[in-house]
């Protein structure tokens, strides 16, 4: 359905895609997988030639496109994109109505496939053919957008992380539906993410990208089981661990930035230190990198000396935490504990990180909307 | 008091606003769909500007002669800036995602151009349109130096025969003349607006 035989691309000295092969079959879900930046998008915007590649061929249906025409091409390809782009100024109808009316299907036949569309992914035609896209919510806008792509029966519908901006919850309703619509109507679908799971939940097969080559062409179960590299066991790992919160450890949500001291620096060098941090406690560490306690500026203060080593002062208990325990546990240790940080221990009792409140938000965050930059 | 003047100068104004649309709105599409001529065109209706209108027409009037053509070509190439630069904005800012789906559905780009960026821009056309009109209300008053006639020569009668009540009349027939259509064209533009903004 879809070749691609040693593609190249560059963008200015920028090697975006390097020698890219591979073969997808008709009827086939397939998702482009990998670190922004890998050639996932390009990939995919060269195959209804938004992106023309400058080596190598690509082929659709048999057909070399740099041959085709690009319009009647990206009529008989449906595109769904991540910013939905509707057009605003035109009813619903109309707009899953456009490739169709391009086309010169009948009025009455756009009418019945818009129906019929919006049948299928539970919308009443009466309801919302006549309002305009704004009057929407992104989820049921997102869609049409679907709707819009499928309206004039392409065979093959490319999709650029549809569901991206989309909240978890309409996300995981979306992906139902898709899924759904493919398994119907036998599309040989191509779409790009960057989310694992999204990737796992959907693909036949995944294509997982890395500097502009395919490092994996896999089932998911493939994958699972023998992924090919470090980067992509990560993005597993990464992926298993958002899909099952209870599965996180303090490790995954500690800050690994916190500043500590060793026991015989002077007390001088280390307020010295916090003052130029803006911080006003220090982790204290044995010379063998073991945790001793925290430090905190009052407790400086009430030493009274400036000279003499930062050992000398006693230092707080503060509670502590293992690298593998439990996310939750090292939550509640927190939150009943009234200090500002839980740190967090390795097995050797050497300093793996802290967990304030400021980390552990962030944190909750990021598993609840993917990535925070 | 001469109300036909009043009427002479409004054709003055309409026949002005018609060609610089006829001529403006194609000139801002250029700019956008063709890079290489962007600078050009924004650069040449821009120096336009920055003539003096009244040596402006007096240029004109060497190769046209006196009379109303004289005028309303100066003042069309006069109320091009806003126009041509407003048409360019509009399309130029339309969403990416929007020209990218039209772009990836097979729209051609004169498709996209009529059937969505042309009227997803109109509201910021409009906008150019308007303030062309009204900045021409004002500047038409040279007519009356090339032969054009208009309000302008009931003020400069006023200023040569020190009549102050022809100077007022002149004048506040402008004034109410230009806050009528720019009344008129914000509620026009309110009403384009409401449909297309998210």
């Amino acid at each position: 359905m879809i070749r691609f035989e040693n593609v190249k691309k560059k963008f200015g000295d920028t090697v975006v895609l390097n020698n890219i092969s591979f073969n997808i079959e008709p009827g086939e879900f397939i998702v482009l997988i990998g670190p922004s930046g890998c050639g996932k998008t390009t990939t995919l915007k060269s195959i209804n030639r938004l992106i023309t590649p400058e080596e190598g061929k690509i082929f659709v249906n048999g057909q070399d496109i740099s041959k085709a025409n690009p319009v009647k091409l990206r009529r008989k390809i449906g595109y769904v994109i991540q910013q939905i782009g509707l057009f605003p100024n035109m009813t619903i109808e109309q707009n899953i109505g456009l490739v169709p009316k391009r086309l010169k299907y009948s009025k009455s036949e756009i009418k019945k496939i818009t129906k019929d569309l919006m049948e299928m992914v539970d919308m009443s035609y009466d309801e919302y053919a006549h309002k305009y896209p704004t009057e929407l919510s992104g989820g049921q806008q997102q869609r049409i957008g679907v709707l819009r792509a499928l309206a004039a029966s392409p065979p093959i519908v490319l999709m650029d992380e549809p569901f991206g901006a989309l909240d978890p919850m309409t996300r995981a309703t979306l992906q139902e539906e898709i899924v759904r619509l493919q398994k119907k109507l036998k599309k040989t679908i191509v779409f790009v993410t960057h989310d694992m799971n999204e990737a796992l939940d959907l693909a036949d097969k995944i294509i997982f990208m890395e500097h502009g080559e395919i490092v994996q062409m896999a089932t998911p179960d493939e994958m699972l089981a023998n992924p090919a590299n470090d980067l992509i066991r990560d993005f597993m790992r990464k992926s298993s661990a958002t899909s099952d919160p209870s599965n996180l450890t303090a490790a995954d949500f500690m800050r690994t930035n916190a500043i500590s001291v060793y026991k015989k620096r002077s007390i001088r060098e280390c307020t010295d230190l916090m003052a130029r941090q803006h911080i006003d406690s220090l982790l204290i560490k044995n010379d063998d990198d073991t945790y001793v306690g925290i430090i905190t500026i009052k407790d400086v203060r009430k030493h009274g000396k400036s000279s003499g080593s930062i050992g000398e002062i006693i230092p707080n208990e503060n509670i502590t935490s293992d690298a593998g325990e439990n996310a939750k546990d090292a939550f509640d240790k927190l939150y009943n504990s009234g200090d500002n940080y839980v740190v967090v221990l390795n097995n050797d009792k050497t300093i793996a990180g802290i967990i304030s409140k400021t980390s552990m938000a962030t944190a909750m965050a990021d598993t609840l909307w993917g990535d925070m930059q | 008091m001469d109300f036909s003047l009043v009427f002479e100068h409004l054709y003055l104004v309409l026949m002005t606003v018609l060609f610089s649309v006829i001529v403006g709105l194609p000139l801002g599409v250029l700019a956008y769909i063709t890079p290489s001529v962007r600078k050009i065109v924004l650069w040449a209706v821009e120096i336009l500007q920055t003539i003096p209108a009244l040596a402006l027409l007096g240029l004109i009037i060497i190769a046209l002669g006196p009379g109303k053509t004289t005028v309303i070509v100066g003042l069309v190439l006069y109320s091009l800036l806003p126009i041509v630069h407003n048409t360019y904005i509009g399309l130029e800012s339309v969403d990416s995602g929007i020209k990218e789906a039209g772009k990836g559905m097979g729209l051609t780009q004169f498709d996209r151009l009529i059937s969505v960026e042309i009227p997803l821009a109109l509201p910021m056309i409009f906008t150019g349109i308007r303030i062309a009109t009204v900045t021409t209300i004002g500047v038409a008053v040279f007519a009356t130096s090339v032969g054009g006639g208009g309000l302008g020569a009931v003020i400069y009668k006023g200023i040569r025969t020190q009549n102050m009540e022809l100077i007022l009349f002149g004048t506040v027939a402008l004034m109410i003349m230009a806050i009528l259509f720019d009344v008129l064209m914000i509620w026009i533009n309110n009403r384009l607006t409401k449909r297309t903004s998210n």
